[in-house]
């Protein structure tokens, strides 16, 4: 019995059981996954799947090669598009949670406000960018600079209006009994505000960031479409498929794609640095 | 109740608030719109004065302006093109003048030439120019007052207006390319002949623009079937001009930069023969108008939306020159991003309309793709400014 017991440990439960074997399980799986897909890819059985060719869909050597090839262009754009997604960002985060924070003092017009807000988060870029080209047109002399910032202009509005939202819910959803024993000290706002409302708002901040930094990316992409100023990975996306270049269209989705999870990772990352006594 | 309605008072208030703000920009950016305008009148007033003092100076100015005004606005940083595949003509005329190959990005109005944030604006003689120059329904009403740059006359036209299909499938459908090439080729003479009536047929097919825009569209369209680069009158419908494609391709290799080696090389390499196809065309024009079409039901992709830009396919339907071969023919509206190359060579539509350059550098990409006739003989590119700003 006892051996019978043993040897079903050995078996089955002792990689069950063993942590280490846990661990690398998380990392091994997507890892495999990935080369999993490399593979159909490369092999042509993706290709098969969505009735496509290695024409517009290319493989990912052929895409690896030609980003080896232009690494200096793509790092360019990218560098062009970054800047715009993450000062638009930050602009628009500042900008969204001081206006969460006058809608938590000021609670009558506020609830009103935010509804206004939120209705810019839903103004599709295609229709905001062309807008912002035209009032930015006077800023200054130099194409890149005024259509820079019109891109920023775009991307500010979209997180502004994320970030007010989400801040807002954190900086009113207070646990009752802490507003209680606010209220029984006789707490001044100003002193509920800074030391219960702005903590609490903290994790909803970050819940606010991971929608608004690929989002941030998404519009700084498809803004730069209807920049003045011919710069970014969007733009050149667009250049190459008009001239039916995919394979370099790819290199520059490619490069989309890892910013994207390059900003998230590093989001993740402060996240866990920031978040650590919440846990 | 009360709250309710003190809530609904707020959102008000809010929302006025807010209306009242975003009028009060409108009204400021048409405050400073109507100041544009009475500079733009001011100075057309000073040009009038300068033409009213001499004759043999205002020629001159003309004579000299081309140059003068192409240097001075990339000097000033404000040549504009969409971009897009549409750019290498005017990149060529900047790289003949030794100017740096630098353009602005335009949008699909011409609000940037309107508001001298862009002083030398791209424009299609089809369709821009007619909306800077017209007064009608979206146009700027400009009139014979601005200044107009001809990439043909400054020698670096490049070929627009095509029909193309695959190699494979005129290989595989020679009749039918030949019966629709009859058949549009009829249907371009005739719409060539007759512009009025073929806007009015564009106009009932579903335009995507006014009538009276649609009518000008289909006399200057005419123009650009029927005159080749030089000026001269064409009557061959379709023609592949060796010396113009020759032209386009050579301008192409130059100012085309492809990312991927392989597509850059191949590109170079391209010859004329490997890009299109002159016995199609041969046999339809020695035909007598009998085909035995191996697909009766073809499509044709169009490079933009439907106007008058492509008249002759919607007059050859309109007239049942189609039918007549054998032909059944859906013509596939385009537009923004449509990219006729891919859906021509993944076999979603049978033939094409595309630019020259759009399908070399397809087919350098790994495409199969072949022109079978060549339906506009000029460029329909040109650049228009306003004198007073130069």
């Amino acid at each position: 019995m006892a051996q019978k017991r043993k040897r079903k440990k050995r078996l089955y439960q002792r990689i069950r059981e063993n942590k280490r074997l846990q661990s690398a399980e998380t990392v091994v799986l997507p890892v495999m996954l990935g080369i999993a897909i490399f593979l159909l890819w490369q092999g042509g059985i993706v290709h098969q799947w969505f009735h496509t060719d290695v024409f517009t869909l290319p493989l990912p050597t052929k895409i690896g090669s030609i980003m080896g090839d232009n690494i200096d262009k793509i790092l360019e754009n990218t560098f062009s598009t970054v800047s715009v997604a993450f000062i638009g960002l930050a602009l628009g985060c500042i900008l969204g949670y001081l206006f969460a924070v006058l809608a938590a003092v000021f609670p009558r017009i506020g609830s009103g406000g935010l509804g206004i807000i939120g209705a810019f988060a839903s103004i599709p870029v295609v229709a905001l960018a062309p807008v912002m080209n035209n009032w930015t047109r006077d800023l200054s002399k130099e194409a890149s600079i005024r259509s820079m910032a019109s891109k920023i202009i775009v991307v500010m509005l979209i997180s502004a209006a994320n970030m007010s939202l989400n801040a807002y819910r954190g900086l009113t959803e207070v646990k009752p009994f802490s507003e209680d024993l606010m209220a029984i000290y006789t707490t001044k706002k100003r002193v509920v505000l800074w030391k219960l409302r702005i903590p609490n708002s903290l994790p909803y901040v970050f819940i606010a960031l991971k929608v608004a930094v690929p989002s941030s990316i998404m519009t700084a992409i498809v803004s730069e479409y209807f920049a003045e100023y011919i710069t970014g990975v969007g733009r050149q996306i667009r250049e190459n498929i008009v001239l039916a270049q995919y394979a370099t269209a790819w290199a520059y989705i490619a490069t989309a794609c890892i910013i994207g999870v390059a900003a998230y990772v590093l989001l993740m990352v402060i996240q866990g640095l920031t978040l650590r006594r919440y846990h | 109740m009360r709250k309710k309605t003190q809530k609904w008072m707020r959102m008000l208030g809010v929302a006025a608030l807010t209306a009242g703000m975003l009028t009060g920009c409108g009204t400021k950016a048409a405050e400073s719109q109507g100041g544009g305008a009475a500079a733009d009148s001011a100075g057309s007033k000073t040009t009038g004065e300068s033409a009213a003092s001499g004759e043999s100076v205002a020629s001159q100015e003309t004579e000299l302006s081309s140059e003068a005004v192409i240097r001075a606005a990339a000097g000033d940083g404000k040549v504009g093109n969409w971009g897009l595949g549409n750019e290498y003509e005017v990149l060529a005329l900047l790289a003949k003048y030794d100017l740096p190959v630098e353009y602005l990005s335009q949008d699909f109005t011409m609000d940037g030439f309107d508001d001298d944030s862009i002083t030398l604006a791209s424009a299609m003689t089809y369709n821009e120019l007619g909306l800077v120059k017209n007064d009608y329904d979206g146009g700027y009403g400009y009139g014979d007052t601005i200044g107009i740059i001809d990439m043909n006359d400054e020698g670096v036209a490049m070929m627009e207006d095509n029909i193309f299909c695959t190699k494979a499938f005129a290989a595989e459908n020679p009749e039918t390319v030949k019966a629709f090439l009859y058949a549009s080729l009829k249907g371009w003479e005739y719409a060539v002949a007759n512009p009025q009536e073929a806007a009015k047929i564009c106009y009932e097919a579903g335009s995507s623009v006014s009538q009276e825009h649609q009518s000008y569209m289909a006399d200057e369209v005419a123009k650009l079937a029927s005159t080749d680069t030089k000026g001269n009158t064409v009557t061959d419908i379709g023609n592949m001009d060796d010396d113009a494609m020759q032209q386009t391709l050579d301008i192409a290799k130059q100012y085309v930069t492809l990312d991927d080696e392989a597509a850059n090389t191949a590109f170079q390499s391209l010859t004329l023969d490997d890009i299109r196809d002159k016995t199609f065309i041969e046999a339809a024009k020695s035909s007598d108008g009998t085909f035995k079409p191996e697909k009766t039901e073809v499509s044709i992709q169009l490079k933009w939306l439907p106007d008058a830009q492509f008249m002759g396919y919607y007059v050859a339907d309109a007239l049942g020159y189609y039918k007549e071969v054998g032909l059944t023919v859906n013509i596939v509206s385009g537009g923004g991003d449509i990219a006729e190359t891919t859906a021509v060579n993944n076999g979603t539509v049978d033939f094409g309309v595309t630019w020259e350059t759009n399908l070399a550098s397809a087919d350098a990409g790994g495409m199969d793709l072949v022109e079978i006739a060549q339906i506009f003989q000029r460029s329909g590119l040109v650049l228009v400014y306003k004198p007073e700003n130069f």
